[in-house]
Formats: C-alpha cells, sequence, structure tokens
C-alpha cells in the first residue's frame, strides 16, 4: 500500500483517484461505488464527437474504446475526453517508469541471489 | 510626402496617436502655408489639432470635416467666433487652390479623411486603438476610393461627414466582417476575429454586423477548438504507445492505447476488475512475483505489523527464483524454503492463517485486487516495512495451494 501510494503522486488526477482507492481500501470498506461512479456526467461531457471524421458506427466504437480506457485509467470515470487522454499519457508514463523500476530491482536481486548462493 | 505620410499613419496604429497627429500636423501646416502664405507656422507649435488651428476643438474638428467653404455645420456655425469664419473664408478662398493643391498631393482628401477619423475619435473620447488598427487597413484601402475623385467640389463636405463615418465604420466591419469570415475557415483567426469584435462593442452597429457573422460560427469554433484539442492529446499518445505512430483511425489507435496500458497494469500487477476474481489473478505478473520470490537478506523486523495487519503474509522465500509463473512450483517453494531462514516461523503462520481464515483472505485479496496493487515498490517496501497489500501475491500463492 505504501508502494502504491508512492506511485501515487499528488499532482495527477488518477494519483489522486488511486490514493482514494487505497484508502478506502485500507479501512476495510470495500465501496464499489467508486468503480462506476460518474457514467453519466462522462457521457454528457463527451459529447460523442471524438475523430474528425467520425461516422455513426465509428463514433460509437471510438465512444467504446474511450469507455474501456476510462475503466483502466484510476479515476478516468469523471474525466472528460480531453482530460482523459491527458491522464492517460501521465499514467503510461507512471506504469513505464515502475516497470522499469521494477525490472532494474529484479535483476539486482536476481544478482544478490546468485551471489550468496 | 504623401507616402511618408500615408506610412507613418499606417504603422502608428496602436492606439498612439501622437505621431500621426504630428505628421497630421506637419500636414496641415504644409498644407496652411501654401494656402495662405501669411499663415504663421509658428502658431501651431502646440501639440495638438486644436492649437495648431488656434480654434476650439470642435470647430477644428468641423474645419477638417469641411475642408471647403461649404456648408458649415450648425453647431459650428452657431458658435464660431470670427477666427473660424476667417478660416473657412480662407479655405474658401483658396479652395480652388486647395484644389489643385489637392492634386499634386494627390491623397490629401485621404489625410483629411484621416484627419478627420482621428479627429471624430478624439471628440468621440472612444478606445479606439483597436479601431486606429482596424482603421488603417480601412484606411489603405481608402485612398483608391479617394483618389477616384479628386475634383469633388467642396459643397461635397457636409455629406462627406456622415459619409466618412460610415466610411470608417463600414472600413471597420468590413475588416472585422473579413476577419470573421476568415475565422469560418481558418480557427486561429478565431481569436484575432474575437477580439476585433470586442473591440467594435463602441460602433453598435458594427457589432452587430460582425457578431452576426460570428454568433453562428462560436458553437462550430468551439467545436473545432476542442476536437482540434482532443486530436493533440491522441498525438500524444500515439507517440508514448510504441508502434502506433503508423496506426491510422482513432478507434484502432484507442484499441493500441488501451492494450498498452493493460499490459503495464499487468505487469505491475494492477488488477482493475471490480469484483469477483479468486482465480482471475493468474501468475503471469512476472516481475511482481520474481520481486516476491527474490530477496534474500532482508530485515523482516516489520514482520510483525504485516501479521497483525489485514493480511499479514509477505512477498516470502528466497528459494525459488525465476521461473516464477509456475504456481506449483510456487507453492512447493514456497513450503520448502520456510526452513531456511529466520523467516521460517512467518509463512507457517500465514499458512495458518490462511487456512484458518481462508474467506477473510479471499477477501482481503478482492480487496486488494481492486486495489490495484503496485507492486514494485510495494515489494521492495514490504521487504522493508510493513505493507499488507503485498500480501496479494502470497494470498495468490495460498489460493493456488487451496485449490
Amino acid at each position: 500500500m505504501a508502494a502504491e501510494m508512492g506511485l501515487a503522486r499528488s499532482s495527477r488526477h488518477w494519483s489522486r483517484a488511486l490514493r482514494r482507492r487505497l484508502l478506502l481500501l485500507r479501512r476495510g470498506t470495500a465501496s464499489d461505488g467508486c468503480g462506476c461512479q460518474n457514467e453519466a456526467l462522462t457521457s454528457s461531457k463527451e459529447g460523442g464527437d471524438l475523430g474528425v471524421g467520425a461516422n455513426e458506427e465509428e463514433a460509437v466504437e471510438v465512444e467504446a474504446r474511450v469507455r474501456a480506457l476510462q475503466r483502466l485509467v484510476p479515476g478516468g470515470e469523471e474525466l472528460g475526453t480531453e482530460r482523459l487522454f491527458e491522464e492517460t499519457a501521465d499514467y503510461i508514463e507512471a506504469l513505464q517508469v515502475q516497470v522499469s523500476a521494477m525490472r532494474t530491482l529484479a535483476c539486482l536481486l536476481d544478482e544478490l541471489r546468485e551471489k550468496r548462493g | 510626402m504623401e507616402p511618408r505620410g500615408s506610412s507613418g499613419v499606417g504603422s502608428g496604429n496602436s492606439g498612439t496617436y501622437t505621431p500621426e497627429i504630428a505628421k497630421s500636423l506637419r500636414f496641415e501646416e504644409e498644407i496652411q502655408s501654401l494656402i495662405d502664405p501669411s499663415f504663421d507656422a509658428s502658431s501651431a507649435a502646440g501639440g495638438s489639432f486644436t492649437a495648431l488651428l488656434g480654434l476650439p476643438a470642435n470647430q477644428a474638428v468641423e474645419l477638417l470635416h469641411h475642408p471647403g467653404p461649404g456648408e458649415p455645420p450648425a453647431s459650428a456655425a452657431s458658435s464660431s467666433p470670427t477666427a473660424g469664419d476667417l478660416w473657412r473664408l480662407r479655405l474658401g478662398e483658396h479652395h480652388a487652390a486647395t484644389d489643385t493643391l489637392r492634386l499634386p498631393f494627390g491623397c490629401s482628401s485621404t489625410f483629411e479623411e484621416r484627419a478627420a477619423r482621428f479627429s471624430v475619435f478624439a471628440t468621440d473620447d472612444s478606445p479606439a486603438s483597436s479601431s486606429g488598427g482596424g482603421l488603417s487597413p480601412g484606411l489603405k484601402a481608402e485612398p483608391p476610393d479617394s483618389d477616384s475623385q479628386p475634383t469633388l467640389p467642396a459643397p461635397v463636405g457636409k455629406p462627406r461627414r456622415p459619409s466618412k463615418r460610415k466610411e470608417c465604420e463600414k472600413s471597420k466591419a468590413k475588416a472585422v466582417a473579413k476577419k470573421s469570415k476568415s475565422a469560418e475557415e481558418n480557427t486561429s483567426a478565431a481569436k484575432p476575429a474575437a477580439e476585433e469584435n470586442t473591440s467594435g462593442d463602441k460602433l453598435p452597429y458594427v457589432h452587430v454586423r460582425a457578431r452576426r457573422g460570428q454568433a453562428t460560427d462560436s458553437h462550430s469554433l468551439a467545436e473545432r477548438a476542442r476536437r482540434e484539442k482532443i486530436n493533440a492529446r491522441m498525438k500524444l499518445l500515439q507517440e508514448l504507445v510504441p508502434g502506433c505512430s503508423k496506426i491510422t483511425g482513432t478507434a484502432l489507435v484507442l484499441d493500441e492505447i488501451i492494450n498498452h496500458v493493460q499490459s503495464l497494469q499487468r505487469q505491475v500487477e494492477v488488477r482493475h476488475l471490480p469484483h469477483h476474481y479468486h482465480h482471475s489473478l493468474s501468475l503471469n505478473n512476472f516481475l511482481s512475483m520474481k520481486l516476491a520470490a527474490v530477496n534474500p537478506r532482508i530485515d523482516f523486523s516489520g514482520l510483525d505489523h504485516i501479521l497483525s495487519a489485514e493480511c499479514g503474509p509477505l512477498a516470502v522465500d528466497s528459494g525459488c527464483g525465476g521461473g516464477a509463473s509456475d504456481p506449483t512450483m510456487w507453492a512447493s517453494d514456497t513450503a520448502a524454503s520456510t526452513g531456511g531462514i529466520r523467516r521460517m516461523p512467518a509463512p507457517p503462520q500465514i499458512w495458518h492463517l490462511d487456512l484458518v481464515h481462508p474467506q477473510q483472505s479471499s477477501t482481503v485479496w478482492e480487496n486488494n485486487g481492486a486495489a490495484h496493487p503496485h507492486f514494485l515498490l510495494s515489494t521492495a517496501t514490504s521487504l522493508v516495512g510493513y505493507d499488507p497489500a503485498s500480501s496479494v501475491i502470497l494470498n495468490s500463492n495460498q489460493l493456488k495451494t487451496e485449490l
């Protein structure tokens, strides 16, 4: 949990949402409302015109993917499309940093272990 | 001389009239000297039109508006001192001379119009900075118009005044309308057009005109701006996600982005599924498992905290390393490694805990799964300190063994 908080830097919406979620869970209150709270809000914000050359079906497809992305990014449910993309970019960066750090750590620990044994 | 004057006027269009006025003052002096050789230019040392002409402001305006001896407007006529009359007379006397003088100047009428506009704005006391700016293109457009009428007789002065007003307003409206029209095609011009529009508030029907042109556009402009913002963000994401820049089509690009995020989350062992997944946490999260597997000589003084917390079990065992993807190996290794280290008491306790309270652990696991634990630092810190969330790894092991 502390590590997750470590990932959840405060300057970003998704990180704040992540922290909120962590705190909620730590307190044991399994609130499942956090998963899908403001869908209505989001749908009203989106307006449906994402792509420049979007027809009806394409717009629907794009919409579906945007919703999926919202579910993936912590705190994305409440965000409009533009903000969602911003948060996604930052989230991806943070995840990549974390993954590379993990890899490094794993390698180091491997080496240590091998040296030891 | 004339081109100098026009260029000067055109360049200084941002609201500071003094250079233009100074230049036009010089023009006035020259014209006056031409018209009336006895005119004393030194008296025009003052810095304003009125001082130059030696007349009160309104009369100077009138004179400017009606350079000929034609019908002076009623207001001026009512309060005209002899000096003004003299001036008008002088102008009337030399009307022919002025006409002829105008010809060589070529655009002196434009100068008068310019002067009239400046005076108009001076008297109107309007913030004509942008109006001046809007005027200069209009002014430059004007010379051809006025040049086409070189021999305009003086009596046109009176209609000239309202026509001048209309002209300047029309030119301004033209400028604004042009800008609003170009804004239809080009969103980047939207803001300058908007500013031009707001600056034209003072002249009412110009305002209405421009607004009409823009009212229908504002929505589409906003829409277009929004869409462009979103597309810019999409491009950013495309650059972030490897291999996305070649893909065309919003939906496909979004697909790729989603896949990338999911894979990253999986690597860090993050789960965003809401509720039910006892077995869904498949152990393909190499990194976290690897880290969990490899923690040789790390202090476990924090174990107590861990055990006392919801789901105490740590990421355990030094024994099993790499092939962490094999759950059975995991289980066996964890079992086997218990003998090795001072952490020995922990796993059995944990096991015990788990067996005794399977539901608790599973619920905790669910909670943790829903919490999307990020495990890199979690494992590291759990090794060092206490971190109940990292228990997911061991929980998964335990669940596997339970199964």
